[in-house]
């Protein structure tokens, strides 16, 4: 059979909808979460990156970084890695316990869920309000 | 990964077939023990990250060109950009299907993640030399 023919018949071939048609649970969208925040702290890193080698730099350098990150997009952002840093690493605990067994049952892993949103969002919570009051 | 052999399944034409490489639970093991060592990496980190919001060149320094914070961003910056590097290739795999695009994506994310963490050394250690 010619390519031609194999791409029409492959384009008329249904996909699994999947996302689309799946019911939103929350260990998915934990499971999801997890990768974003791992592709955010990419990201997040070289942002972070630029900004430690412009206040090493010093001067003019730091001028450029800090007008952005001294603004509100540049707190936003830093808030972001720090809450991606937490809800990542929660995330990897729930790894790290569903490799020796544990809470791998249905309510065990729906609680791991849990904590893993609201654990990630307490934590940062908590650093922010400590940091405010120690600085 | 996958990767491409000579083998002629009866679903396939020869060179088309995909095995595994056998880099899997290496990849795994890999992962698991980086991440192991980022938990308090992470956690100190991210710590010292929200003191840099808003602060003054000076605020900067005093914030982290200590010994300890200064030695724990480093580790941190190597190790969570090695462990970075093997998670966006998963990424990679899993949604560039296209192989030359995909090949070209791996090499660029391992170089990205190179400079990144070379850099991000290189301005800790700058930024923590006795001025």
């Amino acid at each position: 059979m010619a390519d031609a023919d194999i791409d029409r018949l492959a384009a008329r071939r249904p996909l699994s909808p999947h996302l689309t048609i799946f019911k939103p649970i929350l260990t998915m969208m934990m499971s999801i979460a997890h990768r974003i925040t791992g592709a955010g702290l990419y990201v997040g890193m070289a942002f972070l990156t630029l900004f430690l080698l412009g206040a090493a730099i010093g001067g003019g350098a730091f001028s450029a970084v800090s007008w952005i990150a001294s603004g509100f997009i540049g707190n936003l952002i830093i808030l972001l890695i720090v809450w991606a840093i937490f809800h990542h690493l929660l995330g990897g605990v729930r790894h790290a316990l569903w490799d020796r067994g544990l809470y791998m049952d249905p309510r065990g892993r729906e609680l791991l869920a849990q904590g893993t949103l609201v654990g990630g969002i307490l934590l940062t919570v908590l650093v922010l309000i400590f940091k405010t009051l120690a600085s | 990964m996958t990767v491409t052999t000579k083998f002629k399944s009866g679903r396939t034409e020869p060179g088309e077939a995909y095995v595994s490489d056998h880099s899997g639970s290496p990849h795994a093991h890999f992962m698991r023990l980086t991440s192991y060592a980022l938990v308090p990496l992470g956690a100190l980190s991210a710590w010292w990250i929200l003191g840099l919001a808003g602060k003054t060149l000076d605020g900067v320094r005093a914030e982290i060109a200590r010994p300890i914070p200064a030695i724990v961003l480093l580790v941190f910056g190597v190790i969570g950009m090695v462990h970075a590097r093997r998670g966006m290739d998963d990424i990679i795999e899993d949604y560039v299907h296209d192989d030359a695009l995909k090949a070209q994506a791996l090499v660029a994310n391992l170089w990205a993640s190179r400079a990144i963490a070379a850099l991000w050394v290189v301005a800790i250690l700058l930024l923590a030399a006795p001025k």
